[in-house]
C-alpha cells in the first residue's frame, strides 16, 4: 500500500488540505434519521469505542460491539466495557455480515490488519467509518468500491465525548467523506447523522477531508500539544532545581501549572493568557516567546514537512515493524526523568502564582501555539482546522499532565501522538540548551522582582497589539464566539 | 435565665406545642418567627403562663410578664362582654372606660400620659374599651403593657395596624426599653425586626427546629429566605405555554418496571423488581446505602446503561426501541447531590433555572423572553430575585440545591425525582428544601418521587412507599 496523499497531484493535495468549513447548526436538522433503524457495529471498545457507542445508543440508534475472539474469550476490559453497559457483544462473524455501518475504533496501528480482516465480511453497500484518517491517508488502505468510507473524529478524549453528551452538549467534531469511496453519495448524510448521534453538532462540526484531518492532527499532537509540554516540563524542572528552588515545589508548579495557564487560554485565547500576567511579566513572556519562536521555527517546519511527505509515518511504521523498539525505549526514558520522579509538594499554590512564577511556561505555550498554527496554515491547512489542532486541544492535554504528569499524558494520547511527541522532544531539548542557560529563576520558579515594575507605555501597546493581532487570535475569537453562542458556560 | 426543656403544651386541644427546647439568657432579646399557624403566638403565650403543660419543664419565667397579643386582646374583650351579661340592671352599661383599663396595673403614670399622647389615644380615654376598633384596642393594650414595669415583655405582632408615625416612635421606645427589660417579639415579617433583637427562634408546625443568632449573617439570611418561602403567597410559576410537553395518555402509568434487575460482574444490586408509578401518584423510596436506590432511579432517568437490558415502559416508550434519552428526560425533573457536583458551572442563576427547559447542564441555546420571565418568577419564589446574575458556583450549598429544584420544576414535568434532596444540608437548609418541596407537592400536577431514608424529612402528601433492602431486592 502506498501513502495515499503522495499519490495525488499537487493541485488535488492542496484542495484536500484546504477543505474545511464550519457547519451551521441548521445543516443538522435531519437529526439521526439517516442512521435510524440501521445496524451500527463498533469494532473495539476502548476510549472512543465505548463512549461514542453510549452516546449513539442514547440518541436512539442500534449499537452493538464486534470484538476480536481473544477479547471475548479472555473477557478483557473491552469485553467488560461493552457487556457491563448492556450492549450486545459478538464475534466479527456474528455481527458484521448484517451491519449497515461498521465503526472502526481500534488503535490506528491495528487498522490495516483489522480492516483487511473485516472487509470480506461486510455486506454490499455498507459503510465503514473511522475517527482518524491515518489508515486511509498514510497507509493508503484500499477499501472495497461498494463500501462508503466516512470519518467522524471527535476533537477530544473519549471520556469528554461522553461527559459533554450527558450534560446535553457535545465536543467539537470533524467529519469527512473519502471521495474515492462514496458510491451512493450517502457519505455526508451518514457522517452528519453520526455527529448528531454523538452530540458533536451542538459544539460545532468542521466539514473537512481525511487528508486535512490527518496532516493537521499529526502536526498539532507532535508539536504544541504533547511535544512542547513534555520538553517544557523537563527543561523548566531542571532549570528550577539548578537555581536552588525546592524540587517538590518545582514539580508541583509544572504539573499543575500547564493546566492552570491553559485554562486561561481556553477562555480567551493567547491574549487572555498573557493578560493574566502583570505588565512587566507580560512583556518578559512576550520577548521570551519571540526568542523561542525564532529558535524552534525550523523544527516546526521539519515536523510539518515530514508529515506532508509521509517521512514521519513511514518512520513510525518501521518502528511498528520493529516491535515498537523506539517508542518503548523513549517511554522508559521519560519515566526516569527527574521531573517525573519528583513527587509534587503538597503546599498550596495560588492560581495567580502559577502565572507569576511560570513566565517561561506561558512563553512556551504562546510560542508553541503560534508556531504550530503558523506552520499548519502555511502548509495549506485552513485556519479553523489549525486552531482546533493547536490552541483548542492544548488545555485538554494539559489536564492529563495535572493528573499524573507525563506518564498520564502519554498513556492517554494515541501511540501515534506519543511517538511524535518523543520525536519532537528529542530534537527540541538540545535545541533549547543555549537558550536555557540564559534563563534565571525570575522567569521560572520565583517570578519578577517586585521592584522592577516599570513599563514603557509605547512598548506595552506594541506588545499588546502583537499578541492580539496574531491570526490564531482572530480565528479563535470567531470560533469561540460560535461556541459561546451555544455554550455559554465556556 | 428562662429555660424550656422538652416542653409540650396544649392549648384547649386546638393546638399543641411539642418538645420545645429553648433557653433565653439575660441580655438576650428574641424574635419568634414562623409561618401562619406554626405556633409562634402559642410559644410567646407560654411565657405568659398560657396553655396546659403536658410534659417537660418551664423554669425561670419572671413573675411579672406583660403580653400583648390578639389572643389577650380577644380575652379582654370577652371578659368585658361577660361583665355586661352579669349586669342585672336594666340600664345598658357603657362598659369599662379606657382610662380605667389603663389605670389598672399602671406603674408609671408619666409614661402612660406620654404614651397616650404620642400614640394619639387621648380621644379614646373616656370611651368604653369594648367599643374600640381593633387598632384602637391594640394601642391600649400596648400602653398597658409598656407602663406595667414588667420583668419580661412579650409582644406578639406589636406593629400590626399602627400608623407610620406611631410605628417609628414605638420602635424607638422599645429600643430604649431594651436596655432594662428583656423582650420577646413575635413578627411575621422579618424586615420589621428591631435592631436590639439578638436572637431569632423559628417555629414550624408546633416545634422549634431552629434558633439563630442575629450576628450569624448567613444563617440570618437563610432564615429570611425560609420565612419568605413559608409565608409569601407566591404561586408556583406556570409552565411555558410555548414549550408544551407532548401529551401523555392519562390512563397509562408514567413508569412501569417489570422484573427490573441491575447486575454487575461480581454483584447483583437488585433483581426481579416490579414497580408502577401512576400519573399524579407520589412515592417515597427508601433503603439503606448500597441498596440500589440511585441505580433504580437511573433506570428511570435513562442514566443507567442497563436500562437497555430491562423491561421498562416509560412515558409511553418501551426503552430500547429507538427513542432518545432526551425524549425521556423531557418528562422528568431531577435533583440529586451528584447532579449538584456535576453542575460546576459559573452560569448565572437565571440561566441555570432556564437550563431546566433543555435538560442540560449549562445553557447551550439562546433562551426566550418567556423562559426568562418564568425563571425570574422562580427566583422570586426562592426570595433571591436580586441574585439572578450571580454565578451558580458561588452560591451556598443549600441555595444551589434550591435553585436546582427550581430548575427541575421549571417545565412542570409529570415526574419530579428528588434523590436525597436534603443530603448534606444543615438544619436550616433542610427546612428550606422541605418548604419548597411541600409547596411543589401542593401546587402542581407533578408526581413526586422522593428518595430519602430520614424519617423526619418526610413530605406531607406522599403516601406510597417502596423500600429496598440491602442487595436482596424489594
Ligand atoms: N483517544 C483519543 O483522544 C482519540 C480522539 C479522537 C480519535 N481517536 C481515534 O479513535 C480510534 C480509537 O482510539 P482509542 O483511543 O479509542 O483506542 P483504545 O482506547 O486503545 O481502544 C482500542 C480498542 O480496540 C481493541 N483492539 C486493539 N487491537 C485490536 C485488534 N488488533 N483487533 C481488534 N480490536 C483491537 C481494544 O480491545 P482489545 O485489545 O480488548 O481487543 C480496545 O478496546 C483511533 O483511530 C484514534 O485515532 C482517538
Ligand atoms: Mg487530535
Amino acid at each position: 500500500m502506498a501513502n495515499y496523499f503522495n499519490t495525488l497531484p499537487l493541485r488535488a493535495q492542496l484542495a484536500e488540505l484546504g477543505k474545511c468549513r464550519f457547519m451551521h447548526l441548521n445543516e443538522f436538522s435531519d437529526g439521526v434519521e439517516a442512521l435510524r433503524g440501521k445496524k451500527m457495529v463498533v469494532i473495539g471498545c476502548g476510549a472512543q469505542g465505548l463512549n461514542q457507542g453510549l452516546n449513539l445508543r442514547d440518541s436512539g440508534l442500534d449499537v452493538s460491539y464486534a470484538l476480536r475472539d481473544e477479547a471475548i474469550a479472555q473477557q478483557r476490559q473491552s469485553w467488560k466495557n461493552a457487556t457491563e453497559n448492556g450492549f450486545t457483544v459478538g464475534t466479527y462473524e456474528e455481527l458484521l455480515p448484517t451491519a449497515d455501518v461498521v465503526l472502526n475504533l481500534t488503535p490506528d496501528k491495528q487498522h490495516t490488519n483489522v480492516v483487511e480482516t473485516i472487509m470480506p465480511m461486510m455486506k454490499h453497500g455498507a459503510c465503514l467509518s473511522y475517527s482518524h484518517g491515518f489508515n486511509i491517508v498514510e497507509e493508503g488502505m484500499q477499501v472495497r468500491d461498494d463500501i462508503t468510507v466516512i470519518m467522524v473524529a471527535p476533537k477530544c478524549p473519549g471520556s469528554e465525548v461522553r461527559a459533554e453528551y450527558v450534560r446535553g452538549f457535545g465536543v467539537p467534531t470533524l467529519i469527512a467523506v473519502h471521495e474515492d469511496n462514496d458510491p451512493n453519495g450517502v457519505g455526508l448524510a451518514l457522517a452528519k447523522a453520526y455527529a448528531v448521534g454523538t452530540g458533536g453538532h451542538k459544539a460545532g462540526v468542521l466539514m473537512s477531508s481525511f487528508i486535512a484531518e490527518v496532516k493537521s492532527d499529526l502536526m498539532g499532537e507532535q508539536t504544541i500539544l504533547c511535544g512542547m509540554l513534555q520538553t517544557g516540563s523537563l527543561l523548566c524542572f531542571d532549570k528550577m532545581v539548578d537555581e536552588g528552588i525546592d524540587a517538590a515545589y518545582a514539580s508541583k508548579l509544572i504539573q499543575y501549572g500547564w493546566e492552570t495557564i491553559t485554562e486561561a487560554l481556553k477562555y480567551g485565547g493567547v491574549t487572555n493568557m498573557m493578560d493574566r500576567l502583570a505588565n512587566p511579566a507580560k512583556i518578559r513572556a512576550f520577548e521570551l516567546s519571540e526568542e523561542l519562536k525564532d529558535i524552534m521555527r525550523d523544527l516546526y517546519n521539519k515536523h510539518q514537512d515530514d508529515i506532508m511527505t509521509g517521512a514521519f509515518s513511514s518512520g513510525m511504521m518501521a518502528d511498528w515493524a520493529n516491535d515498537d523498539a523506539k517508542l518503548l525505549g523513549w517511554r522508559a526514558d521519560t519515566a526516569e526523568t527527574p521531573f517525573e520522579k519528583t513527587p509534587a509538594s503538597d503546599m498550596e499554590i495560588a492560581e495567580q502564582e502559577y502565572f507569576d512564577n511560570g513566565i517561561l511556561m506561558v512563553a512556551m505555550v504562546k510560542a508553541g501555539v503560534e508556531l504550530a498554527f503558523e506552520t499548519m496554515t502555511a502548509a495549506g491547512i485552513i485556519a479553523e482546522s489549525a486552531y482546533y489542532e493547536s490552541l483548542h486541544e492544548t488545555p485538554l492535554i494539559a489536564n492529563t499532565i495535572a493528573r499524573k504528569k507525563l506518564y498520564e499524558m502519554n498513556a492517554t494520547i494515541s501511540d501515534t501522538a506519543e511517538y511524535g511527541c518523543y520525536l519532537y522532544n528529542h530534537a527540541c531539548v538540545p535545541l533549547l540548551a543555549d537558550f536555557m542557560t540564559g534563563i534565571t529563576s525570575d522567569m521560572i520558579g520565583k517570578g519578577l522582582d517586585i521592584a522592577d515594575t516599570g513599563v514603557d507605555n509605547a512598548h506595552l501597546i506594541e506588545v499588546n497589539e502583537a499578541i492580539r493581532s496574531h491570526p490564531v487570535e482572530t480565528i479563535g475569537s470567531v470560533l469561540r464566539g460560535h461556541m459561546a453562542d451555544m455554550k455559554r458556560i465556556v | 435565665m428562662i429555660r424550656l426543656d422538652a416542653l409540650s403544651v396544649d392549648f384547649d386541644e386546638r393546638f399543641q406545642l411539642h418538645d420545645i427546647k429553648w433557653t433565653l439568657r439575660p441580655g438576650e432579646h428574641w424574635l419568634i418567627t414562623g409561618a401562619n399557624g406554626s405556633g409562634k403566638s402559642a410559644l410567646a403565650a407560654v411565657l405568659a403562663g398560657d396553655g396546659d403543660r403536658l410534659s417537660g419543664t418551664l423554669e425561670g419565667v419572671p413573675e411579672r410578664v406583660a403580653l400583648v397579643s390578639y389572643e389577650r386582646q380577644a380575652d379582654l374583650i370577652a371578659a368585658e362582654r361577660r361583665k355586661d351579661d352579669a349586669d342585672i340592671l336594666d340600664v345598658m352599661s357603657e362598659g369599662t372606660p379606657v382610662a380605667e383599663i389603663l389605670g389598672d396595673g399602671c406603674e408609671d403614670l408619666d409614661l402612660a400620659r406620654n404614651l397616650v399622647d404620642t400614640l394619639g389615644a387621648r380621644p379614646l380615654m373616656n370611651r368604653a374599651f369594648r367599643k374600640l376598633s381593633t387598632g384602637e384596642t391594640r394601642k391600649v393594650m400596648l400602653i398597658r403593657a409598656l407602663t406595667s414595669r414588667a420583668d419580661l415583655l412579650v409582644l406578639d405582632e406589636p406593629f400590626d395596624g399602627l400608623d407610620h408615625d406611631s410605628l417609628i416612635w414605638l420602635q424607638g421606645h422599645l429600643c430604649e426599653l431594651a436596655e432594662t427589660t428583656p423582650m420577646v417579639i413575635v413578627l411575621n415579617r422579618f424586615d420589621e425586626c428591631p435592631d436590639f433583637v439578638t436572637h431569632v427562634a423559628y417555629v414550624d408546625d408546633g416545634r422549634l427546629p431552629l434558633c439563630v443568632e442575629r450576628g450569624d449573617e448567613q444563617a440570618y439570611a437563610e432564615l429570611y429566605q425560609l420565612l419568605h418561602l413559608k409565608t409569601s403567597d407566591l404561586e408556583i410559576p406556570a409552565a411555558d405555554p410555548a414549550a408544551q410537553l407532548p401529551a401523555l395518555d392519562p390512563d397509562k402509568p408514567l413508569v412501569q418496571l417489570t422484573g427490573a434487575t441491575v447486575r454487575y460482574a461480581d454483584n447483583t444490586v437488585f433483581e426481579g423488581l416490579d414497580w408502577t408509578i401512576e400519573p399524579n401518584q407520589s412515592w417515597q423510596l427508601s433503603g439503606p446505602n448500597g441498596s440500589g436506590k440511585t441505580c433504580l432511579l437511573q433506570l428511570i432517568t435513562g442514566d443507567h446503561p442497563q436500562c437497555y437490558v430491562n423491561d421498562i415502559n416509560i412515558f409511553g416508550y418501551q426503552r430500547g426501541t429507538g427513542e432518545s434519552i432526551w425524549e425521556i428526560k423531557q418528562f422528568i425533573g431531577y435533583v440529586s447531590t451528584a447532579l449538584q457536583w456535576e453542575y460546576t458551572v459559573s452560569t448565572g442563576l437565571r440561566n441555570v433555572i432556564i437550563s431546566g427547559f433543555y435538560d442540560s447542564i449549562g445553557l447551550y441555546t439562546k433562551s426566550t423572553d418567556a423562559e426568562k420571565t418564568i425563571a425570574d418568577e422562580w427566583l422570586a419564589l426562592l426570595g433571591i430575585s436580586d441574585r439572578a446574575e450571580e454565578p451558580f458556583n458561588r452560591l451556598s450549598f443549600g441555595d444551589q440545591r434550591l435553585v436546582l429544584i427550581a430548575r427541575a420544576m421549571v417545565k412542570h414535568p409529570p415526574l419530579l425525582i428528588l434523590d436525597e434532596p436534603c443530603l448534606g444540608l444543615d438544619d436550616m437548609n433542610r427546612q428550606l428544601v422541605l418548604a419548597l418541596v411541600e409547596r411543589i407537592c401542593l401546587g402542581s400536577e407533578t408526581s413526586v418521587l422522593y428518595v430519602n431514608h430520614r424519617e423526619q424529612d418526610r413530605v406531607a402528601g406522599i403516601d406510597n412507599h417502596l423500600t429496598l433492602s440491602d442487595n436482596t431486592g424489594a
